[in-house]
Order: C-alpha cells, then sequence, then structure tokens
C-alpha cells in the first residue's frame, strides 16, 4: 500500500526540552490513522512537527515521497496539509467567511468548496457573518475542520476533535471525519478510545515522547490489557 | 447593538467621563479659543496617531517593540526636508541609493549561486563575513568620493537653517554642478554595484531559510535589472532631473518630498526587518537592545548629516500666503490668497497644520483601516496578530506579511515626521517626544488595537493642547469658583496620568482586548 506519510525517527526539541525522542508513524494513503497516548505524551507536537511548526532536529518526514523537514512550515502546509489544531484556534477578529477565505491557497478555492462545506456542516452557512468570537465550542469546531477543507489537502491532521463537545455533536464530528477520508488521509488525535477505535484503522501509540506500539486498530481493539497499559482505559 | 453596550460598559463610560470633563472645563474657555485648542489637539493627534499606528501594527503582529520608530520619524521629517528644500541633493543620491540597493533583489538567486560554492565547512562559516567585510571596506572606499551636492554645516550661509529660510523664500539655488574629481564614474557606479552584490550576497549566507527557494525565472532578476536601469537613468540624466524639480511648483515638490519619505520609510522597515530584526524574532529582549541602539545610531547620523540645530521646514505654498486677503474668512478666499491661516468661529486657525493635518491624519485611518479590513494582506495582519502559528499552518507566507507590516508601519511614521516637519520644525529630538505621546496614546487605548491607537492618539493630542491653554487662561473646575493655572510640567504630567488611571480601571486600555 502507498504511504503518503512517513515519519521516521524524528527528535523534537521545545526550548531545552527534549519532547519526542524517536517517533515513527507510517500513515498509508486513503486511511485514517489515530495517535493515542496518554496527556502530555506528544501526540500534538507530532502534528506539528510534521509541519514544521516545531521542526524536528534529527529524523525524517517524508511527505509524498519528499523529504519535507527543515522546509518552512507554510511551504510543508502548502504541499496540501489541512491542520486542524487542539483548541481549533479560530481567528477570532475574522468573521466566519473570512476564516475560511484566509485559508484559500489559489484564488476561489472558498468559492468552490462553499457548497460542499455547508453540506457537510450546514450550520456554518448560517453563521457566516458572524465574528469567530461569538462561536460555541462545537461550532467553532466545524469551522476549524471546514477551514482545512478549503484548499485541496490530501491529507487531514486533525487534533481532538471531540474535546469539549456534546455526544450528539461528537457524533456529527465523526461522521464527517468518516466522509472525509473517502476522498483524503487523516491523522487523527483522539484521547477518546471510543471515538478513535470507530473511527481509525490503524493506529500509533505515543508515550513519553516515543512511538512505542503501532498495527491495526482492530488487533488493539481486542488487547484490553494493552489498551489498559498504554491509555489508562477499559 | 444592546449587547455591544454591555460588553463594552467600561470603556463607554470612561469615554464618556472624559469628555464631560472636557466640556465642563471648556466652560470657562471662549469659542474662539476653544476651536483653535480642539484643531490643534486634532493636530497633534493625527501626527501622533501615524506614530502610534504603526508602532502598534508591527508590536501586534510581529511582537516587537519596535523603540526605533520614533527616531524613524524623525528621519521621515530630515527626508522630506531634503527633498523639498534640497532638490538637487536628492536627485544626486539616486544613483548610488539604487545600485546599492539592487544586489538585495536577488535573493532568489543567491542559494544557487551558494549551492555551486564548494568550500570546506571552516571556510563557508568565514565567506559570509568575509564578502561583508570587503563589502564595507570598498563602501568606505568609494562612497565619500562619490559627488553629491549638500550643504555645509559648519559655514552658516550653507548650513540647512539658511537653505530653509531661502525656499521658504521662494529663492531656489542654481544646482552646484557635481564633478567626478576623485573617482571616475564607472569605476564609482561599478563599485558601488559590487559593495552591493558582495554584501546582499554575504548577508543571504545568514539566512538558512531562504534555502530550496523556487526556480529562477525572469521575475528573479527583474527588480535587479529595474534598480539597474534606474541607477544608469538618474546618473545619466541627473542635471535634467534636478532641474525638472527646482523649476517645479512648490507645492508639487512638496508632494512629492512626502511620498518619497514615506517611501524611504517603507524601504528602510523592509530593510530592517529583513536583515536585523529576523533573526531576533524569539529574543524579545535582544530586540529591545537592538532597536534601542538603532534609534541612537539614527540620531546620530542625522545629527552627523543635518546638524543640531534646529530648523524650519517651509511650508508649501498653498498653505504660506500672506497676503493683502489674509487671514482668509472662508475657504473659497482661502483657496485665492492662499493664505497660511483662516477665521473660524473667531478664531485664527493655521490651515497647514490644524486643518490639513488631521485631514490627512483621517485619510490615513480609513486607508489602513479598509487595508485591515477588507484586502487579504489584511485578513492575514488580523488573523496574525492572534495566532502566527495558525496562519503559518495554513499555508500563507507569513514572514512576508511581517516584512510588509514593518515597512508599513515604518512608512506610517517618516509619513507622519515629513508631514509634521513643517508644523514641528526639524530637530534630532523630535522623534523622542513623539515616541514617548505614541506610547501613551497606544496604553490608553490598547495596544494592539487599532481603533484603540487612534482613539488614544487623540485624546493625547486634545489633553495635551487643552492643558497648554489652560497654561494660559486657568481652568475653571466644574460647579466651583476655583481657578486652576496647570504650570508647563503638568502638561506631559497630564497624558500620563490619564494613562495610569485608564490602565487602573481598564488594564487593556480603553479598546485593548482581553488576553
Ligand atoms: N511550549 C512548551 N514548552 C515546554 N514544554 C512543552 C511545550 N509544549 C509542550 N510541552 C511538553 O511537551 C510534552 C508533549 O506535549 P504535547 O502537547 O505534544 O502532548 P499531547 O500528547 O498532545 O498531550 P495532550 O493530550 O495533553 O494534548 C508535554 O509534556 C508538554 O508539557
Ligand atoms: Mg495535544
Amino acid at each position: 500500500m502507498q504511504t503518503i506519510l512517513d515519519v521516521q525517527g524524528i527528535h523534537t526539541f521545545i526550548g531545552q526540552y527534549h519532547i519526542l525522542q524517536g517517533v515513527d508513524v507510517r500513515v498509508p494513503a486513503g486511511s485514517i490513522t489515530a495517535l493515542l497516548g496518554r496527556n502530555g505524551a506528544g501526540k500534538t507536537t507530532t502534528l506539528k512537527s510534521i509541519l514544521g511548526l516545531t521542526p524536528p532536529r534529527q529524523g525524517k518526514v517524508i511527505l509524498d515521497g519528499r523529504e519535507v523537514q527543515g522546509m518552512r512550515s507554510f511551504d510543508i502546509a502548502a504541499m496540501g496539509i489541512g491542520f486542524v489544531p487542539e483548541h481549533r484556534a479560530i481567528f477570532r477578529d475574522l468573521s466566519v467567511e473570512e476564516n475560511l477565505k484566509l485559508a484559500e491557497r489559489a484564488k476561489g478555492d472558498y468559492v468552490r468548496k462553499r457548497d460542499f462545506i455547508f453540506d457537510l456542516f450546514p450550520d456554518l452557512k448560517r453563521l457566516i457573518a458572524l465574528p469567530g468570537t461569538s462561536l460555541s465550542g462545537g461550532q467553532q469546531q466545524m469551522l476549524a475542520i471546514a477551514r482545512a477543507l478549503v484548499a485541496d489537502n490530501n491529507l487531514l491532521l486533525i487534533d481532538e476533535p471531540s474535546e469539549g463537545l456534546a455526544p450528539v455533536i461528537i457524533e456529527h464530528m465523526m461522521s464527517v471525519i468518516r466522509q472525509l477520508s473517502a476522498q483524503s488521509t487523516v491523522v487523527l488525535v483522539e484521547q477518546n478510545f471510543l471515538v478513535a477505535s470507530k473511527l481509525a484503522e490503524y493506529y500509533v501509540i505515543i508515550e513519553e515522547g516515543r512511538s512505542v506500539r503501532s498495527g491495526m486498530m482492530k488487533d488493539l481493539v481486542s488487547d484490553k490489557a494493552a489498551i489498559h497499559r498504554y491509555l489508562g482505559a477499559a | 447593538m444592546s449587547t455591544f453596550f454591555r460588553k463594552n460598559l467600561l470603556p463607554l463610560a470612561t469615554l464618556i467621563v472624559i469628555i464631560i470633563f472636557f466640556l465642563a472645563a471648556a466652560q470657562g474657555m471662549n469659542s474662539q479659543d476653544f476651536v483653535i485648542t480642539l484643531l490643534r489637539g486634532l493636530s497633534v493627534g493625527a501626527v501622533t496617531f501615524l506614530v502610534a499606528s504603526g508602532f502598534s501594527l508591527i508590536f501586534g503582529l510581529l511582537d516587537v517593540l519596535n523603540l526605533a520608530h520614533g527616531t524613524l520619524f524623525m528621519i521621515g521629517a530630515y527626508i522630506g526636508w531634503t527633498v523639498f528644500v534640497r532638490p538637487d541633493t536628492f536627485v544626486d543620491l539616486l544613483t548610488p541609493l539604487a545600485l546599492a540597493l539592487s544586489g538585495f533583489t536577488l535573493r532568489d538567486v543567491y542559494p544557487l549561486l551558494s549551492d555551486r560554492i564548494r568550500l570546506s565547512l571552516s571556510m563557508k562559516r568565514i565567506l559570509p563575513w568575509a564578502l561583508i567585510l570587503v563589502s564595507a571596506l570598498l563602501f568606505i572606499l568609494v562612497l565619500p568620493r562619490y559627488p553629491i551636492a549638500g550643504w555645509n554645516l559648519d559655514n552658516y550661509a550653507q548650513s540647512p537653517v539658511t537653505y530653509s529660510y531661502m525656499a521658504d523664500q521662494g529663492t531656489r539655488l542654481p544646482p552646484p554642478t557635481v564633478a567626478f574629481d576623485q573617482i571616475s564614474p564607472a569605476l564609482a557606479i561599478g563599485g558601488l554595484l559590487l559593495v552591493s552584490l558582495l554584501g546582499s550576497f554575504g548577508l543571504s549566507l545568514f539566512d538558512q531559510s531562504a534555502r530550496r527557494s523556487p526556480q529562477l525565472t525572469w521575475r528573479s532578476y527583474a527588480s535587479f535589472v529595474i534598480l539597474l536601469f534606474i541607477g544608469l537613468i538618474t546618473f545619466i540624466f541627473n542635471d535634467a532631473l534636478t532641474n525638472f524639480l527646482l523649476g517645479l511648483n512648490a507645492n508639487w515638490l512638496f508632494f512629492i518630498a512626502v511620498i518619497v519619505a514615506t517611501l524611504s520609510g517603507a524601504g528602510l522597515g523592509a530593510l530592517m526587518e529583513m536583515t536585523l530584526i529576523r533573526p531576533l524574532y524569539s529574543r524579545p529582549i535582544y530586540q529591545l537592545m537592538l532597536t534601542i541602539g538603532l534609534s541612537a545610531i539614527g540620531v546620530q547620523i542625522v545629527q552627523a548629516v543635518w546638524g543640531r540645530p534646529e530648523f524650519i521646514m517651509p511650508k508649501p505654498t498653498l498653505f504660506n500666503g500672506s497676503g493683502a486677503s489674509c487671514p482668509a474668512t472662508n475657504f473659497s478666499s482661502w483657496w485665492q490668497g492662499n493664505c497660511s491661516t483662516i477665521l473660524l468661529l473667531g478664531g485664527r486657525v493655521r490651515v497647514y497644520n490644524e486643518i490639513l493635518i488631521p485631514i490627512i491624519g483621517v485619510l490615513v485611518l480609513i486607508a489602513v483601516w479598509i487595508l485591515l479590513q477588507r484586502t487579504r494582506l489584511g485578513m492575514i495582519i488580523r488573523a496574525g496578530v492572534q495566532d502566527r502559528e495558525m496562519v503559518e499552518a495554513l499555508g500563507i507566507n507569513v514572514r512576508r506579511a511581517f516584512t510588509i507590516v514593518f515597512a508599513l508601519g515604518v512608512g506610517l511614521a517618516t509619513l507622519g515626521g515629513a508631514l509634521a516637519a513643517p508644523s514641528m520644525g526639524l530637530s534630532n529630538a523630535m522623534g523622542e517626544s513623539l515616541l514617548l505621546d505614541a506610547l501613551i496614546a497606544l496604553a490608553i487605548g490598547g495596544l494592539t488595537s487599532y481603533p484603540g491607537a487612534a482613539l488614544g492618539s487623540l485624546l493625547v493630542g486634545l489633553i495635551q493642547q487643552f492643558m497648554i491653554q489652560y497654561g494660559q487662561i486657568g481652568i475653571s473646575i466644574p460647579f466651583t469658583s476655583l481657578v486652576l493655572k496647570p504650570t508647563p510640567p503638568i502638561v506631559p504630567a497630564s497624558t500620563v496620568l490619564l494613562m495610569v488611571i485608564i490602565l487602573l480601571i481598564l488594564p487593556n486600555g480603553l479598546l485593548g482586548k482581553k488576553e
């Protein structure tokens, strides 16, 4: 199977802290791969290292067959990565529409993708003129995902989409992510194991800055001992 | 709408209190004094705004406190003066300037060049420094021998003061002939070009992230060729250009001077950001030291080039008339007589200082507002102020926005300097006090809020001017018969006091966002 993203033994420092100490992630094209691990394990840092926001000091990040580590992050992102960050990072001073327009990489992206986005998130259409500040948590999450869909991205990095959301909205997010995975590859960071296990085909477990285990999600689901050991969940 | 009021109750209340204070205090003032003071306040506020808004844009997006901003304001004034009063000097400078800058436009080309150079590691370390050193030496060798018409600080008859006076009287000198007697023209031009190429190549070697740049196209060379062309054209047509500017209507020349000052500021800002500020983005303390250092160097350079004594910049003729029909009684009679003053509600108002400057201030306010609200660049800036990382993660080259914003901010400051020169006069200290006013204005209005910069500047301008006026006529305390006369030190103290009060009530200023 084709690998769209191959992270090989990256080490990342934040300040003087050695946060990632050898993380490997292989993401098969067209799949959903979940990054699992306890709080502070280094999942977010792994996503940011892929994007070059916290550039790795060692190791390789291979995207579409090209080594991208050390490149400027906007150049990496422009290769076709959509990033949905932890805590959403909606631009407060921009309207919902501006938040989406900002994500254009080619002129007209927004107009072209608008209908597709509003099909996924009908709510956003209604909110289009509102400032980013006035959205609820669920609406912000929708906007954060929508923003990653404006440009033609074939890889989506989604960080904890279910965090702080009501169960109904989580259901909605899950169906959206499933729909999206038909067209793009998804790397999903998810604390909620139930959500992750329902969505992802593959998983990588990160513990204290190292990737310690990876494989097919269906194998992990049946291995209760491993789940308990690595994730502390039942 | 009602939620808007509820959310902004505190700033609104504060503002209302301030307005009431003004109105109450103005009771003791006759209407002509009131109008004049109000307009003067607007004028000072407008100039403060030009400095404060740029400072705040830069701080908002880049997190850089550019303490050189006041000095850049001052440099804008001196550049404006030079173009207006000594266009011949300005024209002489164009060629060396275009040549010196030309190399920096080849940034896309250098990485490919440096990849070709095969050197040992230690040589690779030394190379940039060696290039810069050679470039600097060559510069010191060539530039003083390049003939540039100027003034003579030691000789009163040829000092900026005298040239200013003569220009004000409408006398413009025949251009002193520029002669190449110490160096041949070809050598001078070639030398400066070499200085630029070596220096910019050397600097580019420091910037590791400049690698992996796109394929070279004609665009990579276009600006270089254009600058080279400008350099040669201005060299060949030096006399013609000088005569053209000298023969020009003083209003147009003034307009050109302001534009040149603004553009030079923008260029200077872009250069500053790319070479000096960029390596220090994650080190705020060093940025402070750097900008303070630059500020001191800037003052020294201005003292060395234009001298210490203060001098005035003549007003454009449109605002300089004093004929029989002056002061004008209405705008049509002003238009006919070009009077420097006009009577408004019985008060004698200086048209340039108290009407033109506030109008330009408002126009700039609107223009930048449109830029921020209606353009993609503005969107990037507003988003970047909040979360640079996320903007970058969208695939947007934030660094380019950084350079543009720095250029814009400094350009606004130099625009302010050039505009204020005819009303404030030129002095080495004009930047310091203005930077201080701008900082107070920003603290009052909100450090990174653009409307806040406008509101804060307005308040600072008004309070200063009202305090000065009260110093002369006394301030009658509302509802009592007491009359207070603020002494001169009260004037700066009053704005600082207002800042302290507002910061105590609203830690983020009137329109600042809560963090
Ligand atoms: N700016 C920073 N400075 C110092 N340490 C940091 C910084 N950012 C993250 N860390 C540390 O790096 C480690 C990994 O953080 P990261 O955010 O990647 O974890 P995570 O797996 O995403 O956790 P969470 O589930 O809480 O989001 C944590 O221990 C965190 O404390
Ligand atoms: Mg995280």
